[in-house]
């Protein structure tokens, strides 16, 4: 198998249109999150988040920034001469959705009633077609989306791994290429779920902070807040600035909401065996916020590399992106290997150091030689992806 | 070419019911019909489906309460990766098998609308803050995990306590063969010695049948299915019902020549979404191979999105005998085009 090596990155967040523009705000300590304002969320049990304050009148959120991320990694990549047959996309997504007016119109005509009213929901549907269409909101519609706008021809996938699918798809594309199923690949995630659905469904699970903070492995921590975004990657066989040297993917076949057995340890170990390494210079981290997953991996931390890497979560300061989260973890992995910046976790404060104090970024960048760093994404359901980025 | 991988088991849940022994033959002979759909009874009355029967509570996945969160999808699939590791005897290291799905979107339950719509009305309106702190209690408060598409594969996972490599691949088709692509490549890697490979999913939701109403897929024949089935993979198997040779997927309107297709096949499986594909696939499979027996099991089973390929896979292994080799070729609606190649036993 050959290696695999970053070209391009670029990304759509809610510090900056641009991978450039949100890497110097996350160097800054700046944070995105605030109250939300695009919908009424008074009653919510949660009303913060990190939100990308740009609108796109007739796209689909998603597709519109990942396509924006696209074209800024593509065109840092500057390998418009390939052959389009060997270019592949690989993109993390879960379900897109209708806007909300439309969701709320579909339930009005569904009830109140004893059960549901199939004529009046069938008869609003057909009239709101054109937002209910499934190949806009498909999971799969964003990769083909981008695939149309690179001109790629080659494999085209998508992964749907909740918190982990921006992570696992560029694993996918890394395995693609290194097994010369493509010279180039396209890959990252995206994640827009910043609606009342989502909003209100994982605050009623519980997950969402009720302060409204994002603060992973802070002693006040009390759960993550969404953010939404794009961050994609162009992956290529030629040498690059920056290496995908190892990959670990795991189940933790324990709950569908908590971190449980060891499938994060197993995962980071796996990715690093992989690499050829026993430790690296920096951990960007899954760090949702969360009391359980901060812990749990605070703790997989100490086992795996024994307190000895600089660990830095950007959820602190871009929230909780869902299927872009690992994407973006990896751009921030890759930044510290290109320019030596290691990103403050904003929010972090009073580090929980319960079972040792592992060294954090706190409220300042550090600038130092980064020459391999491990990515972290733990998603919901189980699924552990953890990518080893090295120098060489 | 690379090395087969041997198949140490597989199942399935379909409309022929719990396992895929018989399933090929029942198709072959025109025994297994399409009936009018229960579950799209209430929305779409008539309509004639693939769907499966009752499953017995013996034979179901999890406890009530797991399966009151999962999708249907979900549901189908614990049951096939429980009844694959079962028939593959991969009882033992489970943290160490890999499981590659083909998932749909899983849609939320349908009779969670009238319970939020009910609790969310202030004053005779709908009020967005009284569906944010009341109406969404009146539902499934874990509605959110039915709307994020990996839990076809994790609902699975956490019962049977699979814990190696992983991905969930959204597919109407040739996100399956992808995930039985990357199963293979884990496989003969080494990144895992036993994986489970397949796809689960339902057309049978009264949302995605209206879309596929919509996209004209059922004007043009497509038959609403559903189901789940999964190949168990291994390095070593001491009595393998089959082996994999290779597994690949070309977009739409691109050369079926890059699928790269064995020159000989005892046995083609086709499963087309509807009439136009089926034309081309029978073609291709006729002009390929034109001593073959060829089945089409889309009359039967109908396009159940992301379950069809894997569906047509076990179908292929019920039918192959020791030393023939079976091509199982697939379009889904998004027009991709997968194959997959299988030998029988005998090696």
């Amino acid at each position: 198998m050959r290696g695999v090596w970053v070209h391009g990155v670029g990304a759509v967040t809610p510090l900056g249109g641009s991978w450039a523009e949100t890497s110097s705000a996350l160097a800054a300590g700046a944070c995105a999150v605030g109250p939300v304002r695009g919908f009424d969320a008074s009653g919510f049990p949660s009303r913060h988040a990190a939100v990308v304050a740009q609108d796109f009148p007739g796209e689909d959120r998603r597709a519109a920034l990942a396509l924006r991320a696209a074209r800024e990694a593509f065109a840092a990549a500057g390998l418009h001469r390939t052959d389009p047959r060997r270019i592949g996309v690989f993109v993390g997504a879960e379900s897109g959705r209708p806007p909300f007016a439309t969701f709320a119109a579909l339930a009005r005509a569904a009830g109140p009633g004893p059960g549901l009213d199939h004529a009046r929901f069938c008869a609003e549907a057909a009239s709101r077609a054109r937002d209910l269409d499934s190949r806009v909101h498909s999971p799969a519609a964003v990769a083909a989306r981008l695939a149309a706008e690179v001109g790629a021809k080659g494999p085209v996938a998508t992964l749907s791994l909740a918190c982990a699918s921006g992570a696992a798809a560029i694993a996918e594309a890394a395995r693609a290429v290194s097994l010369c199923e493509c010279e180039v690949a396209l890959a990252g995630g995206v994640g827009a779920d910043v609606d009342a659905l989502m909003l209100a469904g994982f605050g009623l699970l519980g997950a969402l902070s009720e302060s409204g903070v994002s603060r992973p492995f802070d002693r006040r921590r009390d759960g993550f807040v969404l953010g939404e975004g794009a961050a994609m990657v162009v992956l290529g066989s030629e040498r690059g600035f920056a290496r995908v040297a190892g990959i670990g993917r795991t189940l933790d076949a324990a709950s569908l909401t908590a971190p449980g057995g060891n499938g994060g340890l197993r995962a980071m170990r796996l990715a690093l065996a992989a690499a050829g390494l026993r430790s690296v210079d920096v951990v960007q981290a899954h760090g949702t916020s969360t009391p359980l997953n901060d812990a749990a991996e605070a703790q997989a931390l100490r086992e795996v590399l024994g307190g000895g890497s600089l660990v830095s979560s950007i959820k602190g300061a871009l929230g909780h992106a869902i299927a872009a989260a690992g994407a973006l973890g990896f751009l921030a992995a890759v930044e510290a290997i290109r320019s030596g910046l290691v990103f403050p976790t904003a929010g972090l404060q009073e580090p929980d150091d319960d079972g040792g104090a592992l060294p954090h970024v706190l409220q300042r960048a550090i600038t130092r030689r980064v020459d391999s760093a491990l990515v972290n994404a733990f998603a919901f359901g189980g699924a552990n992806c953890s990518l080893v980025v090295t120098r060489e | 070419m690379s090395a087969p991988v041997a198949i140490a088991g597989a199942a399935s849940v379909s409309a022929f019911g719990i396992g895929f022994r018989g399933l090929g033959q029942a198709i072959a002979s025109g025994a297994l019909r399409p009936r009018e759909s229960v579950l799209l009874r209430e929305s779409h009355p008539g309509t004639l489906a693939s769907e499966v029967p009752p499953i017995p509570a013996a034979l179901d996945a999890g406890d009530a309460r797991s399966r009151k969160l999962m999708s249907r999808a979900a549901r189908l699939s614990a049951i096939a990766l429980r009844e694959a590791l079962a028939a593959a005897g991969f009882d033992d290291r489970r943290e160490q098998i890999g499981a590659f799905m083909g998932v749909g979107a899983s849609g939320l339950a349908m009779e969670d609308v009238p319970a939020i719509v009910s609790a969310s009305l202030d004053a005779g309106a709908f009020s967005l803050p009284r569906l944010g702190d009341r109406g969404l209690l009146a539902c499934n408060p874990l509605f959110t995990f039915q709307t994020l598409n990996n839990f076809s594969l994790c609902h699975g996972a956490i019962l049977e306590g699979l814990g190696g490599p992983n991905a969930a691949f959204f597919s109407r088709g040739s996100g399956t063969a992808v995930a039985l692509a990357e199963a293979l490549h884990a496989v003969r890697a080494g990144d895992c010695d036993r994986a489970l490979a397949g796809g689960a999913d339902t057309a049978l939701h009264p949302l995605t049948w209206a879309e596929l109403q919509r996209g004209g897929f059922a004007a043009q024949g497509l038959l609403p299915g559903e189901g789940a089935a999964v190949l168990a993979l291994a390095q070593e198997a001491a009595r393998p019902i089959g082996w994999l040779e290779s597994c690949a997927a070309i977009g739409a309107g691109e050369d079926a020549a890059l699928l790269d297709l064995p020159a000989r096949a005892e046995l083609v499986v086709l499963a087309p979404w509807g009439a136009p594909p089926r034309a081309a696939l029978t073609e291709l499979a006729g002009s390929r191979y034109p001593g073959a027996a060829i089945v089409d099991l889309s009359r039967c089973l109908g396009d159940s999105l992301a379950a069809a390929p894997a569906l047509a896979w076990v179908v292929a292994l019920d039918l192959l005998r020791p030393g023939e080799r079976a091509v199982v070729l697939t379009c889904g609606v998004d027009g991709e085009v997968t194959a997959a190649v299988f030998a029988g036993a005998l090696r």
